[in-house]
């Protein structure tokens, strides 16, 4: 077990360092001077040379790369050039929306997945359970910004039930900018719930295979009680596994959803800076989803062991 | 990870099986047919898209022209099939790429053990970067072009391909019969290839199947996003982009491009399920 | 939503807000296509930094509604010189800025400096500027090398403008803007909203100047690059207005119970500005070949969907502008495929790609393009489309190497000499000898009559050379919200008189 953790932890680092050696790499290779690419070409000579200094330009590579991790280290991703402000500050301030619109969706899509799920699995190879398969699929076929267009339409602009967009604006106060969130959630959690329903059936099946429930079901238990005794109380364990799994289509889907309700998440953040080509920002957002990727798998596995043990004892 | 289950499935088996599973071949009998109908109906000249005729624009769907006309009176059915050849085109090319890049760092790692710790490290690296936003950050520093999408979305998902091909030449390289051939002297790419390799194409073939989809709908969304293909080359996702400012003059814009995604995406997700549970039905524990 | 921040209150502010146009009033909404990425005027040409700046801070002139010049923080016209080079400019006193102090000449001088030095529209004329002096506590002097009509509109234009900053935080880069506005930024967070509240101390113009009543507590704007996202907003009732709408959306908000259009007719025109540094389009007869082949009508049927929106017009000003003329209009829209293909014959074209750079900011600008793509290979061209982000269009532009023609915009503007890309030292670089010498003699006139007849010379002589090619007129959609009164329909719509009718 510990040297299970030790591994993992050094495992854990390696990839760390690895995720910024690519990001670091991936802005370098950028066509042309990064100093002018950044500017732009209303930029004097003398600018151009300013902010060569102050990313150090001018210096070895190596160098370079051996400075950019080590503030990356103490926490310092550059500066923003649009926003004139550090780049783990601007993430800071955007982080609310994307957290919160991640966290709800994740629950939408469980809450429509699970018992999905488990019904589908109780009924395997039913009419029943195709359909609801295929029709999450379905869900998750269009295009997140297509879906979420049609919801802003009919349920936010036409209805009224939902505000349209924006996250409330200044001084809007919590429950008003939660309330910004149910549609963007809903939306990114559809999109999402065909992957944990078809987890969920496929963990379901697994388990309603094991010996114990056999056992249950031999000693007379009707299937519907083996389900809900044993089988749901074993749910847990998709639901975390998958937590990890969904992460990056997660962010992938915040950024797409964000768009198309000007949230101001870090989803609109990065497209903004790639509108811009703020590129240390680009490079920022890079590097703490990534190293957030990693830490959540690292968590999940980690949970997964502690709820492993409990099952299985 | 894939089990030395999947390693025992050869190509007939999955055949038989696929038949099993009737709206697999439903699913795969409509994907063929999309493809068949982008490449060969513009090609043998029983759509295409008209000159601009901007008199005619947004004609509803019926009469001369099928699906309708869009904003510059080109027929909307002949630019959809045309589309449909660069979205299918991005999402095999992903699949292919993915899949050659991947088959090659897996095989590596698994082979040699000095070089598996790092190229597993990359790998999960690379996997820790979601598809949308390597895809935008890329577009943003080398250009929006269908080569940079599709290399960018390939990085994306060489992870995956690599992850399943690693796993298996572990166990596969351990086989009485790998191990017989080493001792034999054959060389180690030849045992890779025609061992390892022909046991590990069907798990192959159902990710490919998956990331053709995925691929897909990346694709669309980074052209929502403005900085996917090169707008002159329309795909579906360009299309739909296209056609959300006419949402209420001109529904049919958006419905035809978006319907086309959608059955392409599920039927390559029902086909990537059929196959997954015929060849294995360990594997479909796996996303 | 709207003015929630005092109607929602009490009884008494209900019965504040009731209290008819002139009484205080919650909050604007309004909807905006970017952040500002600057609230230095100076420094911007973008329509949405004058839409949210022209609040905050302010010029020695403004335009009223009809596009004449009026005086601002002036106090009232200048006084010109015999020889049309000095103008003596008295100020309005006991203007209050927003830290407090009160505005007086060494402000302005120090500011007109800072536009001179910074501002695109300050240094296109900074050579013909002597000096500027402060004449009295409550005076200043600019004196000119030779008469130039123009300087009154660029003193008075909210892009590049010639904003008035205290003294005392005059700089380069200037950190926190202080002007004497009728609003002050209270916040700005980047890409989510920018806040104006109601300064209290504002010393306000005379009646030339338009009222400037000051009538809700805060406005804010928010940007919302996404144009469904707008609409969606303003329809769900989010903002009360909403900028830059596509006129495809005008039905649907026509009927909206909630919000209502408002176009502006023969708000802008359309262009195709034309290399005139490097390329193809250096060649006249390459550059006639290209205007003898757009179908102009087609592009803007294209680009705007119904004559409601658009006018095939080749004028440089529609009719009711004084500086209408039909001069030089017989080679707009002939949309002549054979006389091109003679001009490209003449000019021994060799099927080298037009290179036209546009983007998809503006879905008319790339809805044009093609429409012309496909005219000008019937013409016998050889097109390369280059459909970019609009990022790299802003930086491509700037490099004459890489593009023929790119398609840009811009409102009418109060003074043709606002116009820059008529200055050979514009991006486009048109330094034609006979366009130069009418340019010289347009600004140097001052009687606005004779100052009529010389700019149809000039646009005889943007057809004949092919200076630049204008599309055609074209309505711009906005939104309000209904009830909504007091904006003045405008390309920088102002709302310091926004309110909702009874």
């Amino acid at each position: 077990m510990r040297s299970y953790l030790l591994r993992r932890l050094v495992g854990m680092i390696v990839v760390i360092f690895l995720v910024l050696t690519i990001a670091f790499v991936l802005v370098r290779l950028a066509p042309g001077d990064p100093a002018s690419l950044m500017l732009g070409p209303d930029a004097s000579p003398d600018e151009v040379a300013a902010l060569r200094g102050r990313l150090g330009l001018d210096r070895p590579i190596l160098v370079q790369y051996a400075t950019f991790l080590g503030n990356a280290l103490q926490g310092d991703l550059g500066r923003s050039l649009f926003f004139n402000q550090p780049v783990l500050t601007v993430l800071a301030n955007r982080a609310e929306p994307t957290i919160f619109l991640a966290l709800f969706s994740l629950m939408v899509a469980l809450v429509i997945a699970t018992p999905v799920g488990i019904w589908a699995a109780y009924r395997r190879g039913s009419f029943l359970d195709q359909a609801s398969i295929t029709s999450a699929m379905l869900a998750a076929s269009v295009p997140s910004f297509l879906t979420g267009l049609i919801f802003q339409r009919y349920l936010a602009t036409d209805l009224g039930w939902f505000p349209a967009s924006g996250y409330g604006g200044a001084g809007a106060d919590f429950a008003e900018r939660m309330r910004h969130l149910v549609l963007p959630s809903i939306t990114l959690g559809i999109t999402n719930s065909a992957l944990i329903l078809r987890f969920t059936r496929a963990s379901m099946l697994d388990i309603l295979g094991e010996d114990y429930v056999r056992t249950a079901r031999a000693k007379g238990m009707t299937e519907r009680r083996v389900v809900l005794r044993h089988a749901l109380k074993n749910a847990g364990i998709p639901i975390i596994t998958v937590i990890g799994l969904t992460f990056a289509l997660l962010v992938s889907g915040a950024v797409v959803t964000e768009r198309v309700f000007n949230l101001p998440g870090m989803g609109n953040l990065v497209v903004n800076a790639v509108l811009r080509r703020d590129y240390p920002v680009i490079q920022g957002t890079l590097i703490v989803v990534a190293g957030l990727y990693v830490l959540v798998n690292l968590a999940t596995d980690l949970l997964y062991l502690v709820v492993d043990k409990r099952v299985r004892y | 990870m894939s089990g030395p289950a999947s390693a025992a499935v050869a190509a007939p088996g999955f055949r038989k099986l696929l038949f099993q599973r009737p709206s697999s071949v439903v699913a795969l009998a409509v994907f063929l047919a999309i493809i068949a109908a982008c490449f060969l109906l513009p090609a043998l000249g029983v759509t295409e898209i008209g000159g601009m005729s901007v008199r005619n624009r947004l004609i509803a769907p019926g009469g001369d022209h099928l699906l309708g006309t869009d904003a510059f009176g080109r027929d909307l059915l002949g630019r959809l099939l045309v589309a449909g050849q660069v979205s299918l085109g991005i999402g095999l090319g992903v699949a292919l790429l993915s899949s050659a890049a991947g088959i090659l760092i897996g095989l590596v790692a698994g082979f040699f053990r000095r070089l598996d710790t790092p190229l597993s490290r990359l790998i999960d690296a690379l996997m820790a970067f979601p598809d949308i936003l390597l895809a935008l950050s890329l577009v943003a520093i080398f250009g929006g072009s269908m080569t940079n999408v599709i290399l960018a979305l390939s990085i994306v998902y060489t992870p995956r391909i690599a992850r399943i091909v690693r796993a298996s030449t572990l166990v596969i390289r351990e086989l009485p019969y790998v191990e017989a051939a080493r001792a034999l002297g054959t060389r180690t790419p030849t045992i890779m290839v025609t061992h390892v390799l022909r046991n590990i194409l069907s798990p192959i073939l159902v990710q490919a199947t998956f990331i053709f989809a995925y691929a897909m709908l990346a694709e669309a969304g980074l052209s929502f996003l403005g900085v996917g293909v090169d707008p002159r080359t329309p795909t579906w996702g360009i299309m739909v982009n296209e056609g959300r400012q006419y949402i209420d003059n001109a529904f049919f814009l958006i419905l035809f491009p978006g319907l086309a995604i959608a059955i392409s995406v599920l039927s390559l997700q029902i086909v990537g399920d059929g196959l997954r549970d015929a060849l294995d039905p360990k594997l479909a524990k796996e996303t | 939503m709207t003015f929630r921040a005092t109607c929602r209150a009490s009884a008494a502010v209900i019965a504040l807000c009731a209290g008819g146009p002139l009484a205080a009033q919650g909050t604007v909404d309004v909807a905006i296509i970017g952040d500002p990425d600057t609230f230095d005027p100076m420094l911007s040409t973008k329509d949405v930094v004058s839409i949210v700046t022209q609040h905050v801070v302010e010029t020695l002139y403004t335009f009223d509604e009809g596009w004449a010049v009026v005086p601002l923080l002036a106090a009232d016209m200048p006084a010109i010189s015999e020889d049309g080079t000095t103008y003596t400019i008295p100020l309005r006193e006991g203007v209050g800025f927003h830290d407090g102090s009160t505005m007086d000449s060494a402000d302005v001088v120090a500011s007109l400096e800072r536009w001179k030095d910074v501002a695109s529209r300050g240094i296109a004329i900074a050579d013909n500027i002597v000096r500027i002096e402060a004449t009295g506590p409550h005076e200043v002097a600019i004196t000119l090398d030779e008469p130039y009509a123009p300087l009154l509109s660029l003193l008075a234009f909210s892009n590049s403008a010639a904003a008035i900053y205290p003294e005392e935080i005059i700089a380069p880069e200037i950190d926190q803007v202080v002007g004497t506005g009728p609003y002050r930024l209270q916040a700005h967070e980047p890409d989510q909203y920018v806040q104006l509240v109601r300064f209290e101390d504002y010393a306000k113009p005379g009646t030339e100047a338009g009222e400037r009543n000051q009538t809700p507590d805060e406005i804010r704007f928010v940007p919302v690059p996404d144009t469904n996202t707008r609409i969606e907003g303003l329809l769900s009732g989010q903002f009360d207005y909403a900028d830059s709408l596509s006129t495809e959306a005008y039905d649907r908000i026509a009927a909206s119970d909630v919000a209502e259009p408002v176009l502006l007719e023969a708000f802008g025109w359309p262009v195709f500005a034309v290399n005139h540094k490097k390329g193809l389009m250096t060649d006249p007869n390459i550059r006639r070949a290209v205007q003898a082949a757009l179908p102009y009508d087609d592009m803007l049927f294209a680009a705007f969907g119904d004559e409601k929106f658009f006018q095939t017009d080749g004028a440089l000003y529609p009719e009711g502008w004084a500086w209408h003329s039909d001069a030089g209009t017989e080679l707009y829209n002939l949309n002549d495929p054979e006389k091109a293909a003679e001009y490209l014959e003449q000019a021994g074209y060799d099927g080298q790609p037009l290179r036209i750079l546009t983007s998809r900011q503006y879905e008319f600008h790339y809805q044009m393009a093609e429409v012309a793509r496909m005219a000008l290979e019937m013409a016998g061209f050889s097109v390369q489309l280059d459909v970019v982000d609009w990022a790299t269009l802003a930086q491509n532009r700037d490099n004459p190497d890489l593009w023929d023609i790119h398609i840009t915009h811009s409102p009418f503007l109060p003074e043709p000499a606002l116009t820059s890309s008529l200055f050979s030292t514009a991006r486009e670089g048109w330094d034609d000898p006979a366009k130069n010498e009418i340019l010289d003699r347009f600004t140097a006139e001052t009687d606005p009559e004779a100052r009529q007849a010389i700019y149809a010379e000039l646009q005889q002589r943007v057809f004949e050379d092919v200076g630049m090619i204008k599309i055609g007129n074209f309505n711009a959609l906005q939104g309000k919200a209904r009830g909504l009164e007091g904006v003045h329909p405008s390309p920088w719509p102002a709302f310091w008189n926004a309110h909702r009718a009874e």
